[in-house]
């Protein structure tokens, strides 16, 4: 009989390198027509992280995310980065993108202040325009901005910076200290269907509520989520790399190794907590890591839930949950027979209150 | 299409040939375009702000038309194809190597060994990992030899060719057992336990035996690869000038540049690394591979040379997940408010140190959980075995370290009769809260997550699981 059950996890994740530094640098140049190009020495993985720093680099030269290209990861052009690594693109490279922008701003904004007869603290950039702040009719095109600086002034708008987390090194012997800069945060609750039978689980729905600051584009904080989902998923029920007796590996092929495909995944519902962390850019965090964190563990609550069986290592199997089950009711008083009284499986094992 | 005339009187003959010449042209091949020309270029979005914009991505477009080169669609003129030599034993001593086979066989156009590479260490922190194995092989994916050759094919078959003699040792394979100290050493002379953490907060005996309830628990993961969908791969272009051009899958350019020029003793100034688009990372993309063979490849043939990773390789021959051992030790209240927590954490960190040091930090910095915990006892060990180096993966220990305290706190929550919303909004940490390493924490939002995800689901508190009403 299939019996479904319910279980939740939550989470804290750093952002960035245990203490140790993992800088991030960007340079911003404005062209002369308005729009950008941003250069960084990360790589663009498959999670969209460059999309991500050409809007911060957008959001701060008030732009739009378009106009601004990204070169990336070429160590004969781009600046130092760290890399894509530890989930620390969006809140290291973005601050040191938007730091960057921010300087390539200040000159706009120093050449802009004569051609609007107002002083350079009294402007702002949006909407594509050096505006004076609280008179928008006021105002001059970014790109007539650049083109006068290149034409006229002598002052190209270009920008570079730097940034790298604070941490506080820990006592090796208590291990007190500020090892990361920041945090993020995360629940989610899986539903299962076990089949008290065979011991097979499916995830059915996983609800992600996920804390990354302010999200620059929720569109891809969503892909990142179903993507952690699904290798949390492999991580909970499938996968496992196994060894011989001799040390060498006998699954290294993806026909053995069993890794969830588009048919394993559960429904995922995506929720995205309002958050603002003053020290990341435009107050983001990131995402990356956090949403495969607490997948295994809320299905193996869930699993708990459903048939009452405690799976203590992972991966859940078939096997595992099925071997779990026997023993449970090899435990279980003797019923007798025919008598209709069965082992009370799907008994939700928390009674509540 | 060409229209057969219908009266033949009304055409002239100078037409109908004209058509008997269109009906027998062989179709010309369509012509080769750089993108496909039906689908229109989309128009330049103006929106501003940009934060929190559902931006799409500009490379999204060229990956759904198939249009993205990854390094593997790469060919350059003279263009070679290396194979790495793997061992297949996970412990040996090597006695000899002799390519003298495989260098004989047309195709062929270089093999090195592990002797040829200038400097043959590298790791993020401890400097423990060979690009080829010289003298001792401490886990069977790892390389001993590099053949380059004209086609793929030749290349493999060289791999045959090459004649390794090792001296097969016992493997240590036992997280458990490596952690002893009277177990040989990997990398003997040193101990096996190559990283150790602690993190130590109150009195967890005091705070045990002033608990209503004191639980224990053991929870075990396993190791899994990260499976991107494109494997490693490199292409390296030596020039006459001693300057290297090396494409790569590296998630990390910057630090791998360091790492080549380290291992070939050459300047980084003689190094480009380009990271092209790479098809999936997870962490496993984050150390060089082959790139200082391949180099040397390069170097000694005068060519491009380029390596692909089969699936097999990047699953024994990549990094991998830590599996780990955890035991849970913890003192509640009567209502479930976590008094005190003692964790031992052991890191199966295989053969090579890679980024266990990050992970060993993560996961003991984490493993209490995101709850307000007075007194903490948390140590954790990571062990060399002759397994599959363990390094970088999505999550550092964290999964791991989830899996154990969530498991834990549902048991707990069990036994005392609480509902599992109920004991985590207890014990979460709330702005302002002290992480384990004394952390004033900022921005925290657990309790807003958990009440977030408990309402959408539609988690009630009595636990079956098809309630609809939200539990605040």
């Amino acid at each position: 009989m299939k019996r479904r059950g319910r279980g939740m996890a939550c989470m804290w994740y750093p952002i960035g390198f245990t203490v140790s530094a993992n800088p991030s640098s960007a340079v911003v140049k404005v062209n002369e027509d308005g729009t950008a190009t941003l250069l960084t020495g990360t790589v663009e993985t498959g999670q969209g992280s460059l999309t991500i720093l050409a809007q911060i680099a957008a959001q701060e030269l008030g732009i739009a995310t378009e106009d601004v290209h990204v070169v990336s990861a070429d160590t004969d052009t781009t600046p130092m980065d760290t890399g894509a690594i530890a989930s620390r693109t969006t809140y290291v490279t973005g601050n040191a993108t938007k730091l960057a922008a921010e300087k390539a701003k200040l000159i706009l904004f120093d050449v802009a202040a004569p051609m609007l007869g107002v002083k350079p603290v009294q402007l702002e950039a949006k909407d594509h325009k050096i505006m004076v702040k609280g008179y928008p009719q006021r105002s001059v095109h970014i790109g007539d901005v650049a083109n006068h600086a290149r034409l006229v002034t002598g002052e190209p708008p270009i920008g570079s910076a730097s940034f790298n987390p604070h941490t506080v090194a820990l006592d090796p012997e208590t291990g007190q200290g500020k090892p990361f800069g920041t945090y993020v945060y995360a629940t989610q609750i899986a539903e299962v269907e076990v089949d008290d039978e065979t011991g097979e689980v499916e995830v059915l729905r996983i609800v992600a509520s996920h804390d990354c600051g302010t999200a620059i584009n929720p569109m891809l904080v969503e892909g990142q989520v179903e993507g952690g989902v699904s290798m949390g998923v492999g991580f909970a029920l499938q996968e496992e790399i196994l060894f011989n007796k001799d040390g060498v590996q006998v699954n290294p092929n993806l026909t053995n190794y069993i890794m969830p495909t588009s048919l394993d995944m559960p429904e995922v519902e995506v929720d995205i907590v309002d958050n603002y962390d003053p020290t990341g850019p435009f107050g983001a965090k990131g995402v990356g890591e956090p949403t495969l964190v607490p997948t295994a563990a809320a299905i193996a609550n869930a699993i708990y839930n459903a048939v009452g069986v405690r799976v203590t290592s992972l991966p859940a199997t078939a096997e595992k949950v099925y071997m779990a089950l026997k023993a449970k009711r090899s435990q279980a008083p003797k019923q007798i027979p025919g008598g209709g009284a069965q082992p009370q499986l799907g008994e939700a094992p928390s009674a509540g209150n | 299409m060409e229209k057969k005339p219908e009266v033949a009187g009304k055409t002239t003959p100078l037409e109908t040939l004209q058509d008997a010449d269109q009906m027998l042209r062989v179709p010309a091949p369509a012509p080769l375009v750089a993108y496909p020309l039906e689908v229109v270029v989309p128009e330049v979005r103006q929106q501003t702000p940009a934060v929190g914009q559902r931006a799409t991505r500009p490379d999204g477009r060229l990956h759904g038309l198939g249009q993205t080169k990854y390094i593997d669609d790469w060919y350059f003129p003279g263009m070679l194809f290396a194979k790495i030599k793997r061992a297949g034993v996970a412990s040996a001593r090597i006695k000899s190597v002799d390519t003298k086979e495989a260098e004989a066989m047309p195709g062929v156009m270089a093999v090195i060994t592990g002797k040829d590479i200038p400097c043959n260490s590298f790791g993020p922190s401890l400097k423990d990992q060979p690009v080829l194995a010289d003298t001792r092989v401490f886990h069977a994916g790892d390389g001993v030899a590099a053949v380059a050759a004209v086609t793929e094919q030749i290349a493999q078959e060289a791999l045959d060719k090459i004649k390794v003699e090792y001296e097969v040792l016992t493997p240590v394979l036992d997280p458990l057992e490596s952690l002893k100290l009277e177990t040989p050493g990997v990398h003997a002379p040193s101990a096996n336990i190559y990283g150790h953490k602690v993190i130590k907060k109150g009195d967890v005996e005091k705070a045990f035996a002033e608990s209503y309830r004191v639980f224990e628990g053991t929870f075990r993961t396993q190791m899994v690869e990260h499976v991107p969908l494109e494997p490693h791969a490199t292409i390296a272009m030596w020039d006459a000038n001693g300057r290297v051009s090396i494409y790569s899958t590296l998630g990390r350019i910057t630090l791998g540049r360091a790492d080549v020029a380290r291992t070939l003793g050459i300047p980084m100034s003689r190094i480009r690394m380009i990271a092209t688009i790479v098809g999936g990372n997870f962490g496993g993309k984050n150390e060089i591979t082959t790139e200082p063979a391949l180099a040397l490849l390069s170097k000694k043939t005068g060519r491009p040379v380029k390596c692909t990773f089969t699936r097999p390789e990047e699953f024994y021959a990549s990094t991998t997940r830590h599996p780990l051992i955890m035991d849970y030790k913890t003192g509640v209240t009567k209502e479930g408010k976590i008094l005190g927590r003692k964790i031992r954490l052991v890191l199966d960190g295989g053969a090579y140190c890679s980024w266990s040091e990050t992970t060993l930090g993560k996961a003991c910095i984490l493993s209490a959980g995101p709850y307000n915990i007075e007194n903490l006892y948390a140590e954790a060990f990571v062990v060399y075995t002759n397994k599959t180096m363990t390094g970088a993966m999505r999550g550092f220990g964290a999964p791991q370290v989830c899996f154990a305290y969530e498991s834990h706190m549902d048991d707990i929550a069990t036994a005392l009769g609480i509902d599992p919303l109920d004991i985590r909004l207890l014990n979460a940490f709330e702005e302002g809260s002290t992480s384990p390493t004394g952390q004033k924490l900022e921005s925290v939002v657990v309790k807003e997550s958990l009440l977030q995800a408990a309402q959408r689901f539609g988690w009630n508190a009595n636990g079956n699981g098809k309630g609809n009403g939200a539990k605040s």
